[in-house]
């Protein structure tokens, strides 16, 4: 269908007796897309039939109006894609591997060139694009690694794991670039990752997979409004007496660092204010607590809050 | 960090075709196969042929002997073969397994080409390098013996043929040969081991059975005695061998596309994008 990014319908995907892909169904508008879930969810499977490189076992997927099984070179010429795992050509220089990789994506041999000086100073390797990759830290490699993805402007990039192996810095920098892209409009961007908290900001709308099915599709705003809310309680005294005379009534409630986060009936504050009184404890905090992807993902999987999903 | 949006957003810009897209990785893949190793293997090739046989050509000249003959001089020997292996070992040895050990295939077949334009890409390069050391110095011969008179024109020109005959042939052979063993391996090392170990001990095995059994039909799977019977087919020469040249040539040609395919069946089994 014109104008959708991604459309997947009825995909099942088998591996002789393994199940990659279970009856996924899902449609995506352009925009960034934060593709999420646990290692051996299927996430890498969709990637793969999204750009044509295996057939689904049924059903049928559409990138940007075209069939990847049909259509797979035009899929691919519209698609850059930075692999996870690492796949530079160590005897290169950057800027000449960027511009080759343009050229294998049709790029005229003036323009790959052009465009590689572009993007690398782009991606922050202006003074260091004609040493060898050889030489590259795992930081440099990486954004190497995104420029030959965006290098012939692509309107679709699939990023896979983008700050796998990155310091705390080098990861800010690549979500940071990555924000930059997807600001300047007429790019759409896949992020694939099983780091709920890159998605934190960057991603308009999510596809949430576990075991190769899925959890949960669509803009994050909605996905949000639409989960069940919890509501935060902040208290000074014995917090573990707090929690066990709310959990004395009967409400599902559980302590996540300083915060308590309670899931009220229909929004009756009762209880708290009767378990604050009964364990003789002030309440210092009483709101709604703010939801985060990780936090929809984390309820969907019915697992306790974590950092990254398992 | 100074971030700065890329001005590469000028406007749609005409995209090249399958075909370019494919010759670019040909050019890329051939420069990258000019380091020491494959250069030294050629040169060495070029040096010792030219040298053979221009020195045949000129004492037939000399003692009044066939100037075909001594063209085809160099292909009589198990040598030529044994060079060519070794230029085939060291070039072909890295085309695919260094894509593989890197696994920058997986860039590769992300982009809008075809696994079968990255294989032809890559034969190509390859097979270019061999048909260099195969074809090149026979020729380069040929001008120089035509260059100091020892033979007439018509004579070099039919030296040139007989030459590209088995040259080429034999360049559809060793590609294939050497692209199917560098699929099986991440490492170019053992790739360039299994190239020159297995043409050599299919040769000497097949010699030795051949003989003790006297079954003939079993020289066509010797790579020396195929190359001997074209080439004394080639230079219009009578084959004192028990092949049938149309059948070496048939036999090479064959085994080297169905080596290809082999490559071509064992590249469509990688997983392009891993875990």
């Amino acid at each position: 269908m014109p104008g959708e990014l991604l459309q997947v319908e009825s995909v099942t995907k088998r591996f002789d007796q393994v199940e990659a892909l279970s009856n996924l169904s899902v449609e995506l508008v352009p925009g960034t897309v934060g593709l999420v879930g646990p290692n051996g969810s299927g996430k890498t499977t969709l990637l793969r039939l999204l750009m044509g490189l295996i057939p689904p076992s049924a059903g049928r997927l559409s990138v940007l109006g075209y069939d990847p099984q049909t259509d797979a070179l035009r899929v691919r010429e519209r698609v850059g894609y930075m692999p996870e795992h690492d796949c530079l050509m160590p005897d290169l220089s950057a800027v000449g591997f960027v511009s080759f990789m343009g050229r294998v994506s049709g790029l005229p041999r003036e323009v790959a060139i052009s465009r590689a000086h572009d993007v690398l100073e782009f991606v922050g390797l202006k003074e260091e694009r004609y040493r060898k990759i050889r030489e590259y830290s795992v930081g440099m490699r990486q954004r190497v690694k995104l420029a030959q993805a965006i290098v012939h402007d692509p309107p679709l990039c699939f990023l896979d794991e983008p700050t796998s192996g990155l310091d705390p810095e080098g990861r800010e920098e690549m979500l940071h670039l990555i924000g930059v892209l997807a600001k300047l409009g007429g790019h759409s961007f896949v992020l694939s990752t099983h780091l709920l908290p890159d998605t934190e900001g960057l991603v308009d709308q999510v596809l949430l997979l576990n075991a190769g099915r899925l959890l949960a599709a669509g803009p994050v705003a909605t996905l949000l409004s639409q989960s069940r809310s919890d509501t935060v309680v902040r208290v000074k005294g014995d917090a573990p007496a707090f929690i066990a005379a709310l959990a004395a009534k009967g409400v599902a409630v559980r302590a996540d660092g300083t915060d308590i986060k309670v899931s009220l009936t229909d929004g009756n504050t009762r209880p708290v204010f009767e378990a604050a009184q009964a364990s003789h404890t002030q309440i210092r905090y009483l709101g709604p607590s703010v939801r985060t992807v990780e936090d929809l993902f984390l309820s969907m999987m019915g697992e306790p809050t974590g950092r990254s999903a398992p | 960090m100074s971030i700065s949006a890329p001005r590469y957003v000028q406007g749609p810009v005409a995209r090249v075709g399958r075909t370019f897209r494919t010759l670019a990785i040909v050019q890329r893949e051939f420069f990258r196969r000019a380091t020491w190793g494959p250069l030294f293997a050629v040169a060495l090739t070029w040096f010792i042929v030219i040298i053979d046989t221009v020195v045949s050509v000129d004492f037939a000249t000399v003692s009044h002997g066939s100037v075909r003959s001594a063209f085809e001089t160099i292909y009589e020997s198990a040598f030529w073969d044994l060079l060519l292996l070794i230029v085939t070992a060291t070039v072909g040895a890295g085309s695919l397994a260094d894509d593989i050990g890197s696994r920058s295939i997986t860039l590769y077949l992300s982009r809008p080409i075809r696994l079968s334009d990255y294989l032809a890409a890559k034969a190509s390069a390859t097979g270019s390098w061999i048909l260099i050391a195969a074809v090149g110095p026979g020729c380069v011969a040929a001008g120089i013996a035509a260059a100091l008179g020892m033979v007439s024109a018509s004579d070099a020109f039919a030296a040139v043929g007989g030459c590209l005959a088995v040259g080429v042939v034999v360049t559809v052979f060793f590609t294939g040969v050497a692209l199917a063993l560098s699929s099986f391996t991440r490492r170019s090392l053992y790739a360039g081991v299994a190239i020159f170990g297995t043409v050599l001990a299919l040769s000497a095995s097949v010699g030795v059975i051949s003989g003790i059994t006297g079954n003939a039909d079993l020289l066509y799977a010797d790579i020396a005695s195929n190359v001997q019977g074209i080439a004394e087919a080639a230079f219009g020469l009578p084959s004192p061998y028990a092949t049938d040249p149309i059948a070496s040539v048939a036999v090479l040609l064959l085994a080297g596309l169905a080596l290809l395919g082999l490559a071509w069946w064992r590249l469509s089994r990688i997983e392009v994008v891993g875990e």
